[in-house]
């Protein structure tokens, strides 16, 4: 028997291995298995699973920075994100302890960054002078004196804090007329920074490439005082793989950890749902009679609820976690292939080995599980391929409307966000396209193995 | 007899609308009663302040029981204070009569607060998109169902069920906001939502803006939706091709245009009908919240806007007229299955 079932499995197999898109599907699922599988290894940023919807975690990033690879196609580029560590570090010990580092910065770009920030944690009273020096010698500098009983976080941005600062420093390249009517408050001071003190500075910037090194003396006052972490953070045009959204989270990373979300939902759903509709059917189709009556009734009911407003409201009534919503699309996806599967089950009852059965006494049960339902599974295997790209697809509708489970990253979650922040109407195709492509792109990958697996159960469907 | 059949098939559907309605009415019982609850208070509450603008003076005793039995007379009156079954029976009564009850914050465009009315008004836009959706899918699905089966295995057939299985997991609202960024932002051909320009024009050009502003999202479904259509009718026809009278008719010398859509379209009609139509009902409905995207004021959009105020009346009454619509396609469509394949009436007891 068990050998029968493997020369089955081996004869579907080199069938299957004739339908190249088959093949094609099966590759791309081993793909996202692989993601799946690597997720440690390929998010850029390791917390996104637990620190998604956390705004503190994502501060450092840019806001709506598109995909690195935007550089690839435009003349100018746009400066890339980037964290600095602190080079030449000197430690004095001389009088009140202190410490020097220097962060050089090579602007190469074509177009300035989103902001240049100073990232701090410190312990105790310390004052901290900071010096920006550009490549054509104008410098910047700025000092603070802070103290706090634990660490603290300190972050300076050019942005936020050192607009007049950015404003003392190029204003004299400007003609000094233009320079006066300019409020030192509303300038862009990332694009100054980085641009030719020259006529137009403010309202035209010319780039200025070369090194430009921040210089940051800390002393320390007071023998608890110390510097925990100090880096520059360039807050790039362009970050990441996928660009980062208007929370200035990192694309790439929630559609990784989007992936097995996917998976685990589109699986689940059809393996649960499925198994249920092939047994439900087979026992309807097997008994007869009022208990294939009965069960007709309830599958009918079933039938005629639409699936997805009564998955909407489920949703907004009982606002449930990923595991629920899972459950809840199972109750209304088995009814998939009862109707198949029970006239398979008709048929199959009249062959002669399942009356040959009975007629050796094997029990309801018996006949049911050994005999015809393992005779349905290469079909069950092709509905469950073709219901997961459903279950996705509802998920993330239900997402989309900004019911779905807050605690996981989900690729309709994302689409929600760029949705409700109007990224369709400002044009950010980076958070739009990747996440509904991902979604598209496992619908196809199922549907590939599924249609496969079709045309193999249904081989006069092949040609004429 | 086709009328017996046809009534059958009516109340059943009916019946079946009932049921369903007592269903929801049990799963959302405990919800339905707070916001009813909730309601009355406010009512109560409202009454009160009126009294008191009123000038009524009465003792904080009598005023107080008033209240209670006003509350109380309410809550008597919509069948709060009886057990379970009966009041999950009494909400199914109120539904099938389409007394839907008050919304809490959605009002309908003339300002009432009536969900009936609310969700009524937006019937029509629903069916006049999806509708349309419906025609051009099936014609078109139709018709390239019958070529890919005309060769099936030729190049024809192949790229196009490539494209069935492409398309098959995308959801049509991305696709629909790909086609806003691609169509009404960067090249501005068609305008970015709604149903009409505004202030809407008058006469002819109202119908043309109406038609201007469908485009877009009947274009989005069309495109998503036809290849579904096209693919079982594929399926469905080349079995057909195979039968005897195929053969017959083909060793008559009749002409392949005529056995193509005279003898096999003919017999391959029902079957068509029921899962061509049946798919396109289903995902149609998968789609409702489509509208949103392209805010067409429709049913799909009053989901999103009931979720989003969190206006649970509206919420399940749109779910219930969603659900009688639905039950109302279904039965429409076995009615038409009736209609074509004379059989189904007799085998009504098998």
């Amino acid at each position: 028997m068990k050998r029968d079932r493997l020369e089955q499995l081996r004869s579907f197999w080199d069938e299957f291995r004739q339908v190249r898109f088959g093949l094609v599907g099966l590759v791309l699922l081993g793909v996202f298995i692989v993601i799946v599988a690597f997720e440690g290894k390929l998010l850029t940023y390791g917390d996104v699973n637990t620190r998604w919807r956390d705004m503190l975690y994502w501060t450092n990033s840019p806001r709506y920075a598109m995909p690195v690879w935007v550089n690839w196609f435009t003349g100018k580029d746009y400066a890339s994100s980037a964290v600095i560590e602190p080079h030449n570090v000197v430690e004095g010990t001389e009088g009140l302890r202190s410490v020097h580092m220097e962060f050089p910065y090579e602007y190469k770009a074509g177009r300035p960054p989103r902001d240049l920030l100073l990232d701090l944690a410190l312990t105790g009273q310390v004052a901290l002078q900071m010096t920006i020096e550009r490549p054509d010698g104008r410098t910047l500098s700025y000092s603070k004196q802070t103290s706090s009983s634990g660490s603290q976080q300190l972050r300076i941005s050019i942005d936020q804090n050192l607009r007049e600062r950015v404003y003392q420093t190029v204003a004299s390249g400007e003609d000094p007329a233009i320079a006066a009517s300019r409020n030192p408050k509303q300038i862009n001071a990332v694009g100054a920074l980085f641009a030719k003190a020259q006529p137009g500075v403010f309202s035209n910037p010319e780039v200025l490439n070369g090194t430009y090194t921040l210089t940051l003396n800390v002393t320390l006052v007071g023998p608890s005082a110390s510097v925990d972490r100090a880096q520059v953070v360039i807050a790039g045009g362009v970050s990441g793989i996928l660009g980062t959204d208007g929370n200035k989270r990192d694309l790439w990373s929630g559609i990784i950890a989007g992936t097995k979300w996917a998976l685990i939902i589109g699986l689940l759903t059809s393996l649960i749902s499925v198994a249920v509709g092939v047994v439900y059917g087979v026992t309807a189709g097997y008994f007869g009679g009022w208990i294939d009556s009965l069960m007709n009734r309830i599958y009918e009911i079933f039938v005629s609820i639409p699936l997805l407003p009564i998955m909407i409201v489920l949703s907004a009534v009982f606002k449930p976690s990923i595991w629920i919503m899972i459950t809840m699309m199972c109750v209304f996806f088995w009814v998939g292939p009862v109707k198949t599967v029970r006239s398979i089950a008709l048929q199959l009852k009249e062959n002669s080995y399942i009356e040959a059965a009975h007629g050796l006494g094997a029990t309801h049960r018996r006949i049911l599980f050994k005999h015809m339902i393992p005779q349905l599974v290469p079909y069950a295997f092709a509905s469950m391929a073709l219901a997961v790209p459903g279950a996705i697809a509802y998920e993330a509708t239900i997402s989309l409307i900004g019911l779905g489970d807050a605690t996981v990253v989900t690729w309709g979650q994302i689409l929600f966000d760029a949705f409700s922040s109007g990224a369709v109407l400002q044009g950010i195709w980076w958070w739009i396209v990747p996440p509904g492509l991902a979604i598209a792109l496992m619908g196809m990958t199922f549907a590939f193995i599924g249609f496969a697996m079709d045309t193999i159960l249904n081989p006069k469907l092949r040609t004429r | 007899m086709y009328w017996k059949y046809a009534v059958r098939r009516v109340i059943y559907a009916f019946l079946m609308f009932a049921v369903i309605v007592f269903i929801f009415s049990a799963i959302f019982n405990s919800v339905a009663d707070r916001v009813m609850r909730s309601q009355i208070q406010e009512t109560v509450n409202g009454e009160s302040r009126a009294f008191l603008r009123q000038g009524v003076q009465r003792n904080q005793d009598q005023f107080l029981v008033w209240k209670a039995q006003r509350t109380a007379e309410l809550i008597g009156m919509y069948h709060l204070d009886e057990p379970l079954f009966s009041r999950i029976f009494w909400r199914t009564i109120d539904t099938i009569t389409f007394n839907l009850g008050q919304s809490t914050i959605i009002r309908s465009s003339a300002g009432e607060q009536d969900v009936m009315v609310i969700v009524t008004e937006r019937i029509p836009r629903t069916l006049l998109l999806f509708g349309t959706v419906a025609v051009i899918d099936l014609i078109l699905g139709v018709f390239v169902g019958m070529r890919k089966a005309r060769k099936a295995g030729g190049l024809m057939d192949r790229t196009t069920s490539m494209g069935t299985m492409v398309v098959y997991g995308m959801p049509a609202w991305w696709f629909g906001m790909l086609l806003i960024m691609l169509f009404a932002f960067t090249i501005p051909l068609f305008p970015s939502g709604a149903m009409h320009s505004t202030p809407p024009p008058e006469g002819i050009g109202y119908t043309l803006d109406l038609l201007y502003h469908m485009i877009l999202p009947v274009l989005t479904l069309v495109v998503l939706g036809f290849w579904g259509v096209a693919y079982i009718t594929r399926n469905v026809v080349l079995g057909t091709l195979q039968e005897d009278f195929i053969m017959s008719a083909r060793a008559r010398g009749i002409s392949e245009q005529k056995v193509l859509f005279g003898h096999t379209l003919r017999a391959a009609a029902p079957p068509i009908v029921t899962m061509a139509v049946l798919g396109l009902l289903g995902s149609l409905f998968g789609a409702i919240v489509f509208e949103g995207i392209f805010s067409w004021p429709g049913m799909g959009s009053l989901y999103w806007q009931s979720v989003q105020q969190n206006d649970i009346p509206v919420l399940m009454g749109n779910l219930s007229m969603t659900t009688g619509i639905y039950i109302i396609g279904l039965a429409f469509l076995d009615l038409i299955y009736g209609f074509l394949d004379p059989r189904v009436k007799v085998g009504g007891k098998a």
